[in-house]
């Protein structure tokens, strides 16, 4: 009789049941991929676990995160990578604003322009990161020749290994590869904006300049936030381009939290403490978003 | 108020396509006159060529004397109201009106002053902190002409600027419009494709077709002397009867119904070897008048409108409509005789178009 109500209540179910059923694959996957590694991140920061040393799994409370707090490393990482962020996300945005701007004019051929566009887009972070390491080598990069053949020094400058000059040169490459992603969003935000309000302004006496301030960035700004939420998430977790250009060098001066975490966890299997390090850059990374989500909120 | 002449107007995209073919046009001080037209006939393009939105491939646009052609729009002194209203999302009822004043660097006080009062007349200074996605269709509009308004420009252009609207705040609007001209008497440029709007609004109505200008002059003349095949069939709803005839001894043969002509037109129409015959429905009358010729006819159709019915008659091989009292009630196939006044025929080339008046 239980088992006939059942099926019965499976076969006509009622909208909340209904709902739930329909919503309930999704919900577990995102559980999956997304609750449970969280979860056990957040579970292994607690603990003393050390793949290296066999000393097993050891219960230490809050031992780690004093330990983060007291770490001139994660101060160094974090520092890097707020710097990078301060400096590469508006620097993007300034760059693929002006590529936006440029693929929204009237070209007889758009489709030259929008490949352009897309390329750096299209390719993976560590090519860029590659790519831009020979551009900056000493002895064979472009940068050092163009510099000699223009007459500035003789001496070859070593750009990724001086601190500030290797710092410079990952956020320069960052920008390049990560300006055509905002100019993506910035893009489809211009062509969102009716043509009429241009010639409206045109009529009420505005310049070229004055349409641009009084117009295309007022009306841009919801895809500038958009951007700008995408593009400061993944600036914080920035990796793949220091990693490859100069591994965090030289000494640990363009090292990302990122790439500590990475150190600590597969270098050097300290898994507990990478797990809280990791905690810290998920806060960050909150914070950040929280931010944004509310401006948006504040917004709409 | 300023007077804007159009001479020899044309406009062409790449040299090869040319939409507008040399329009003279005079608009005087004060004139509101109305460019009307089916779509595509290029009456917005010529809108957008007086404002400077369009480059101009011919001729001489001038306001007040003064060649603008090469003139950016901010240099013309002209407002437009566009047909999508065109209103700064971002910026708030104030500040949209405001803003043309703004970049005109207007003392800040006297800013105010317009603003409020064109808020005033137009019945939305209660609402000017709201942003435009806060208001209905009919607001909007009216804000997107208190903008212009308060720039106190020498000329005003209006962009079809009712056809977004629902049909009776379209009325209103209409009436609003006009009672706004005859307030401020400036000097108006108004587009539409709905010849009722331009009927009841114009001093004079340009009709355009194809970028050509088939006529230009009072709504009175417009509707009761087309001077062309193209404006009386575009004019009245419903439009005037247009019916292939021939001449058969000073009279318009319909296919075996031959309505007499007045001699002077019925010369006219002499030699020509395709005529076409027309008479308004308002003119086909059921009471005859002193002076009225009959003509038999076959009722085929009824529609009643409440205020009226719209009758379709067979009249010879031809089928024509009349405007008949609401309580015309004969049956179709009742045999009827239609009176009209000689004065309300008319006749046009077919071939050329041209009326025969």
């Amino acid at each position: 009789m239980a088992g006939a109500s059942l099926i019965e209540r499976l076969r006509d179910p009622s909208e909340t049941a209904l709902g739930v059923l329909l919503l309930a694959p999704a919900f577990l996957l995102l559980a999956l991929i997304v609750v449970y590694p969280i979860g056990t991140l957040i579970f292994n920061s607690f603990f003393d676990l050390r793949l290296s040393g066999g000393s097993g799994m050891k219960f230490v409370g809050l031992e780690n995160y004093l330990l983060v707090l007291e770490d001139a490393d994660f101060w160094n990482a974090t520092w890097n990578t707020v710097l990078i962020t301060l400096i590469t996300v508006p620097g993007a945005l300034v760059a693929g604003l002006g590529l936006a701007l440029l693929a929204n004019l009237p070209f007889r051929r758009q489709w030259p322009v929008r490949l352009a566009l897309l390329l750096p887009w299209a390719l993976p972070l560590a090519f860029a990161g590659l790519i831009f390491a020979w551009f900056f080598h000493t002895e064979y990069g472009v940068v050092n020749d163009v510099v000699r053949r223009l007459g500035f020094g003789s001496e070859p400058t070593m750009w990724l290994l001086r601190p500030g000059w290797a710092f410079a040169a990952i956020c320069l490459t960052i920008v390049w590869k990560t300006s055509s992603f905002m100019a993506l969003i910035l893009l489809a935000g211009l062509q969102m904006i009716p043509r009429s309000l241009y010639e409206a302004a045109q009529v009420d006496g505005a310049t070229r300049w004055q349409q641009f301030w009084q117009i295309t960035i007022p009306m841009l700004m919801p895809s500038i936030i958009v951007a700008l939420i995408f593009r400061t998430i993944t600036a914080l977790q920035t990796f793949d381009i220091p990693y490859t250009m100069t591994k965090g060098g030289p000494g640990n001066a363009t090292e990302t939290l990122a790439m500590l975490i990475h150190k600590t966890t597969i270098d050097y299997l300290d898994v507990g403490y990478g797990s809280t390090l990791a905690v810290f850059m998920f806060v960050l990374s909150l914070a950040v978003t929280t931010v944004y989500l509310r401006r948006i909120g504040r917004q709409a | 108020m300023a007077q804007v002449e159009l001479r020899g107007v044309t406009k062409s995209y790449d040299g090869k396509t040319t939409v507008i073919h040399g329009i003279d046009l005079e608009i005087r001080h004060g004139e509101f006159v109305v460019f009307v037209g089916p779509s595509g006939c290029g009456k917005s393009t010529l809108l957008r060529m007086i404002a400077g939105l369009e480059t101009i491939s011919g001729g001489e646009v001038r306001i007040d004397g003064r060649t603008v052609n090469d003139l950016p729009p901010r240099n013309r002194d002209i407002a437009m109201v566009f047909q999508d209203y065109a209103l700064y999302p971002h910026k708030n009822l104030y500040e949209n009106m405001a803003f043309g004043l703004r970049l005109r660097k207007t003392p800040e006080d006297a800013i105010r002053e317009r603003v409020m009062n064109a808020a005033k007349l137009l019945r939305i200074d209660h609402m000017l902190e709201r942003r435009p996605a806060a208001l209905s269709g009919g607001q909007r509009q009216r804000v997107a002409i208190g903008r212009a308004i308060v720039r106190e420009p020498k000329v005003f252009l209006f962009d079809e600027p009712l056809s977004n609207l629902d049909a009776q705040l379209r009325n209103e609007m209409r009436t609003e419009i006009k009672r706004l001209h005859q307030r401020l008497g400036a000097t108006i440029i108004y587009v539409t494709h709905d010849q009722v709007e331009a009927m009841t609004l114009a001093d004079r109505i340009a009709v355009l077709s194809a970028g050509h200008k088939m006529q230009y002059d009072t709504p009175d003349a417009i509707y009761h002397r087309p001077a062309a095949l193209f404006v009386a069939g575009f004019t009245g709803a419903p439009p005037m009867n247009l019916v292939d005839c021939e001449l058969a001894q000073g009279a318009a043969d319909l296919g075996g119904v031959r309505v007499p002509l007045p001699a002077e037109l019925a010369a006219r129409g002499a030699g020509q070897p395709a005529l076409k015959f027309g008479v308004r429905p308002e003119n086909l009358r059921l009471v005859a008048a002193p002076g009225d010729v009959p003509v038999p006819a076959e009722v085929s159709l009824l529609e009643p409108l409440g205020a009226e019915t719209l009758v379709t008659l067979k009249v010879g091989r031809a089928e024509v409509v009349a405007r008949c009292p609401a309580s015309f009630r004969e049956p179709p196939g009742s045999a009827v005789t239609l009176h009209v006044a000689p004065a309300h025929l008319h006749l046009f080339d077919a071939a050329s178009g041209a009326a025969l008046h």
